[in-house]
C-alpha cells in the first residue's frame, strides 16, 4: 500500500514531464488504436462463421455480375428441386441503378448509386439493421413501409442525403449512367440510421423493373440493353456451413442457371477476394506501422523513464538505506511507468471510441461504410499502454534496483 | 540549423558533448525519429508508386473514348457499328488504309485459385483485355514483347500443348494464346505447384509456353509484355473474338486511337466531346484519364499524412522531454553560459540546435532505411472513385522529394519538441540558475 502511495506521489511530482509522458503515450497508443479497428473491422468481415451466414450468388466470371431477373424465383429457393433439398432461411436480391443528379456538370457528390431491393427484406436481410434501438427501428420501420407503399421512395444514408443537398420529402430525377435512357424520379422518404449504411440509399426494385418492361413501349419495340442483365447478386441465408454447402452444390449443379454461369460463395470468401488486391497495403499495416508505432511508444516510456531514474539516483538510494530492498525499488519505478501508461492509454482509446462513436458517428472506410472503434478497444488501450511501459521501464527499473547506496553518497561527498 | 548556427555563434561542441555524453537518451530520442522518418518514407513511396504508375500508362497523343456517362472501361459499352465509325474520323493518324486505332474489351474476370495458400482467398481477379488486333494496339499503347515472345495469331486460339495433351478430354477446346503483363505473371506463378516450378524456365514469372486454366478452357503464354511501371502489367491480353463470347460480352468497352502528338488529342477529344453526333461517347486524352484514376492515390496520401502527423506529435512529446530533462540537468551550465556572456539568444539556439541535431541524424538514418523499400513490389488499386478501377502491382518508388519530406518532417518534429525546453531555458535568469 505505501509502495503504491509513493507510485502515485512520484508521478504527480513532475507535472509537466509526466504530462509530456502521458501524452506522447496517447497519441501514439491512438495511431495503434485506429489501425487495430481498422484491421479487426476487415478481420471480421473475411472470417467465416459458422452459423447463421450469408452466402452470395453472382455470375460466376464476369465482374461486374450481371444476370438476368429471371433467376431469381429460382435462387430465393436454393435451386431446390428435389425432395430433400435445402431451402435457404432467407433472401435479398440487389439491382444496382445509378445516375447523376446533373447530367450536364457530373460530379462525385450529385453522382447517385441506389441498391434496388424488395423493401420487406431491408430489415432482414441487410447487416446489422435487424438490431436497431427502437427509436432508429421505428423510423426505419416508416421510412420502409412508404418505400412499399410509394414505389418511387427512396431511402438515403445520411452523408448520402448531405452530399446530394436535398432533405426528407424532397424530389429528385436521377439520370442514369449504368441505364442509358430511364431516368428515373425519386421522393426521399426516409433514412438510414447512423452508421454503417451513411453513404448508402435503396430503392424499390419494383419501379426499376417497370421502368425496363415499359421500355419497348417507348423505343420501338426494342427492350433495354440491361433488360436481360439487371440483376447484381442474390444474398441467401442459410443456417450453417452444412446448409451452405448444399445450397452452394444445388445452384452450381442446375441447368436453369447456364447463361450466364453463377458461383455461391459465402459472403466472408467474397469479400477476402475482394480486398486481396489490398492484400500488401494490410500487410504493411499490421506487420510494419503497428510494430513500429508500438516500439515509438515504448522508446517514449523507456526515455521519459530512464531519465527520472537518472535524476532520482540520491533518492532511491535513501530509499534503500530506509530500508527499501532491491525489489521494492525496481516495483516502484515499474510501477510508474505502468501507471503513466495504462492512464494514458485507457485515456486514449476512451476518448477515441467517444470522438469516432460518439461525435464523428463512425471514421469513413471507403465502399465498407463507418469504422467504429470496437468496445473491446477499451481494454486494448490500457493493455497497449501497459506492455510498452514495462518494455520501456524494464532496463530503468533494473538500473534503478542496482543504484550502490555507498557510491552514491561517495559522490555527494 | 547552419542559419542558427551562423546566427547564434554558440558553442557548438559543448552541445554535441552533452548529446554524447546523455547517448543512452540521446539514442533512443533518435530512433524514435528513425521510426517515423523510415516509415513515412516507405508509405510514401508506395503512393509515389501508384502516382507513376498512372501517369507512365498514358501516351500524351492517344485519346481513349468510352461510350458516354461510363465512369470506367468497365462499365463502357460500344459497339461494333460505333466502334467503325469513331475510328475513322478526323485527326486519327493511319497507317496506310488503317486507322491506328484500338479496338478494346475490357473485362474482369474472376479465376479460382489452384493450390491456393491455406488462409488466403480461393479466388482472385484476373483483368482480361480482349484486341482485335493485337500489333496494332502494341503500337498505340507502345508496349514490346520480351524476346522468345509472340503476339497472338489472327485466330487468338492454337492445339492444346504436348504438356495439356493427357488432359484433352477436360479441355476439349484449343488453347487460348495470351500474352501476360510482367506483374500478373509473376503474380500467376505463385499457382504453380514446387516441381513445376523447379521445371519452369523463370521461377519467378510465368512464361512462354506455360499454361493455366480458367472458364474451362487452357490458356497458353505466348509472350510477356516489358509493361513494368504501367498498369497493362497486370493485364491478359487475348483475342477479342475468342475471350468476349466466352465471358459473355459482345460489345467493345474502349476505342484507344492515336493522333500526331498531344495537342492534336486535344482537338480529337473536343471534336468528339462537342461535335461528333452519331453515337453517346466521351473522350479523354490518355493521360488524362490515367490521371482521373489517381483518386485512390489521393485517399492514401491523406491517410498517410494524417497518421504520419499523430506519430510526429508523439514523437514531439518524446523530444520534449528529453530536452525539459536535459535543462533541468544542466541548469548551472545555463548560468555559467549567461555570465560568460552569452546572450539569451544564444541560450536559445544552443537548446534548439540540440535537438535538431537529434532530428538530423535520426532524420538521416530514417531516410536511408526508408530508401532500402525502393523497388519493392505491392498489389494495389487504382480508381476514379466512381466505381471500377484497376487492380495493380506496382513499385516503391523512393525519390529526392520524399526524402526531402521526411527530413522536413524529422526537423520540424526537433524544432517542435525543442522550442518550449530551449524558451524554458532561455527564461532562466543567470544568478537564479547558479543559486
Amino acid at each position: 500500500m505505501k509502495l503504491l502511495f509513493l507510485i502515485v506521489k512520484n508521478v504527480g511530482r513532475s507535472p509537466l514531464r509526466s504530462t509530456l509522458t502521458a501524452l506522447g503515450v496517447m497519441v501514439l497508443v491512438l495511431v495503434v488504436t485506429l489501425v487495430w479497428s481498422a484491421l479487426s473491422f476487415l478481420d471480421g468481415l473475411t472470417r467465416e462463421k459458422t452459423k447463421n451466414l450469408k452466402a452470395i450468388v453472382t455470375e460466376r466470371w464476369r465482374i461486374p455480375s450481371q444476370m438476368p431477373y429471371t433467376y431469381v424465383p429460382k435462387l430465393a429457393e436454393g435451386a431446390a428441386r428435389y425432395p430433400g433439398d435445402v431451402k435457404p432461411q432467407d433472401w435479398m436480391a440487389w439491382q444496382f441503378y445509378g445516375g447523376t443528379l446533373d447530367p450536364t456538370k457530373q460530379t462525385r457528390n450529385n453522382v447517385l448509386f441506389a441498391v434496388a431491393m424488395d423493401p420487406s427484406k431491408v430489415r432482414t436481410m441487410m447487416d446489422e439493421l435487424d438490431q436497431l434501438a427502437p427509436g432508429d427501428s421505428a423510423e426505419l420501420d416508416e421510412a420502409i413501409r412508404r418505400m412499399q407503399n410509394q414505389r418511387n421512395g427512396m431511402i438515403l444514408g445520411r452523408q448520402r442525403l448531405k452530399a446530394v443537398e436535398k432533405h426528407l420529402g424532397d424530389r429528385m430525377t436521377v439520370h442514369s449512367l449504368n441505364y442509358k435512357g430511364i431516368n428515373l424520379e425519386f421522393e426521399i422518404v426516409g433514412t438510414f440510421p447512423a452508421g454503417r449504411y451513411d453513404n448508402s440509399a435503396v430503392m424499390n426494385a419494383a419501379y426499376l423493373n417497370e421502368a425496363l418492361d415499359a421500355y419497348p413501349r417507348k423505343s420501338g419495340g426494342r427492350a433495354h440493353p440491361m433488360a436481360q442483365r439487371s440483376l447484381n447478386l442474390v444474398w441467401l441465408r442459410v443456417p450453417d456451413m452444412e446448409a451452405f454447402s448444399r445450397v452452394a452444390g444445388q445452384i452450381i449443379s442446375s441447368p436453369y442457371f447456364a447463361n450466364p454461369a453463377v458461383k455461391c460463395e459465402t459472403a466472408s470468401s467474397g469479400i477476402a477476394a475482394f480486398l486481396d488486391a489490398f492484400r500488401d497495403i494490410l500487410w504493411g499495416m499490421r506487420w510494419l506501422f503497428s510494430p513500429a508505432a508500438l516500439v515509438t511508444l515504448s522508446l517514449v516510456i523507456a526515455n521519459a523513464i530512464s531519465i527520472s531514474v537518472r535524476e532520482r539516483r540520491m533518492e532511491l538510494a535513501v530509499l534503500k538505506v530506509l530500508g527499501f530492498r532491491p525489489v521494492q525499488v525496481m516495483l516502484l519505478v515499474l510501477g510508474e511507468a505502468l501507471l503513466l501508461g495504462t492512464t494514458a492509454g485507457f485515456a486514449s482509446t476512451s476518448l477515441a471510441y467517444l470522438v469516432a462513436n460518439r461525435w464523428m458517428g463512425g471514421v469513413p472506410l471507403g465502399m465498407f461504410g463507418s469504422l467504429y472503434i470496437p468496445a473491446d478497444a477499451l481494454w486494448w488501450g490500457p493493455a497497449i499502454g501497459a506492455a510498452a511501459a514495462l518494455a520501456g521501464s524494464i532496463a530503468p527499473a533494473l538500473a534503478a534496483r542496482n543504484v550502490k547506496v555507498a557510491e552514491v553518497f561517495s559522490h555527494v561527498a | 540549423m547552419l542559419v542558427l548556427l551562423a546566427v547564434g555563434r554558440v558553442p557548438l561542441r559543448y552541445n554535441l558533448r552533452n548529446l554524447t555524453v546523455r547517448w543512452k537518451t540521446t539514442l533512443m530520442t533518435g530512433l524514435a525519429f528513425v521510426l517515423v522518418v523510415s516509415l513515412l518514407t516507405v508509405m510514401l513511396a508506395f503512393v509515389n508508386g501508384m502516382y507513376r504508375l498512372t501517369e507512365a500508362s498514358g501516351q500524351p497523343g492517344n485519346v481513349v473514348i468510352l461510350s458516354d456517362g461510363a465512369t470506367d472501361e468497365i462499365f463502357s459499352n460500344l459497339s461494333p457499328v460505333d466502334v467503325g465509325d469513331i475510328e475513322n474520323q478526323p485527326g486519327i493518324l493511319r497507317d496506310g488504309n488503317r486507322p491506328l486505332a484500338s479496338r478494346e474489351t475490357y473485362l474482369v474476370v474472376t479465376q479460382p485459385i489452384v493450390n491456393a495458400i491455406p488462409g488466403r482467398p480461393k479466388r482472385r481477379f484476373l483483368q482480361v483485355r480482349g484486341i482485335d488486333d493485337v500489333t496494332t494496339a502494341a503500337r498505340v499503347h507502345g508496349l514490346a514483347l520480351y524476346p522468345g515472345g509472340m503476339w497472338f495469331s489472327a485466330a487468338g486460339v492454337q492445339a492444346l500443348p504436348h504438356s495439356e495433351q493427357d488432359q484433352a478430354e477436360a479441355f476439349p477446346h484449343p488453347a487460348i494464346q495470351i500474352v501476360l503483363g510482367e506483374g500478373i505473371a509473376r503474380e500467376l506463378a505463385q499457382d504453380r505447384t514446387p516441381q513445376q516450378r523447379a521445371a519452369a524456365r523463370d521461377p519467378q514469372r510465368l512464361d512462354v509456353g506455360e499454361t493455366f486454366k480458367l472458364a474451362d478452357r487452357v490458356w497458353l503464354v505466348v509472350g510477356v509484355m516489358q509493361s513494368g511501371g504501367s498498369t497493362f502489367d497486370s493485364e491478359v491480353w487475348a483475342r477479342r473474338s475468342v475471350v468476349g463470347p466466352l465471358f459473355g460480352r459482345e460489345s467493345y468497352s474502349t476505342v484507344v486511337v492515336r493522333t500526331a502528338n498531344a495537342q492534336a488529342a486535344r482537338h480529337v477529344k473536343n471534336y468528339f466531346t462537342t461535335q461528333y453526333r452519331k453515337a453517346a461517347v466521351q473522350a479523354l486524352v490518355e493521360t488524362e484519364y490515367f490521371a482521373s484514376l489517381s483518386e485512390t492515390n489521393w485517399e492514401f496520401l491523406v491517410t498517410i499524412i494524417f497518421i504520419t502527423t499523430v506519430m510526429s506529435i508523439g514523437g514531439v512529446f518524446g523530444v520534449m522531454n528529453t530536452m525539459f530533462a536535459a535543462i533541468s540537468q544542466r541548469i548551472k551550465d545555463i548560468g555559467v553560459l549567461r555570465l560568460l556572456g552569452y546572450s539569451r539568444r544564444q541560450v536559445l539556439i544552443c537548446f534548439l540546435l540540440e535537438s535538431l541535431a537529434i532530428a538530423l541524424v535520426g532524420g538521416v538514418v530514417g531516410c536511408l532505411l526508408g530508401t532500402l523499400a525502393d523497388g519493392w513490389t505491392a498489389n494495389s488499386v487504382v480508381s476514379s472513385g466512381a466505381g471500377g478501377g484497376k487492380f495493380v502491382v506496382l513499385k516503391l518508388s523512393v525519390d529526392a522529394l520524399i526524402l526531402t519530406v521526411g527530413m522536413l518532417v524529422s526537423l520540424s518534429m526537433g524544432l517542435l519538441g525543442g522550442l518550449a525546453p530551449a524558451l524554458s531555458a532561455m527564461r532562466l535568469r543567470p544568478l537564479e540558475a547558479l543559486r
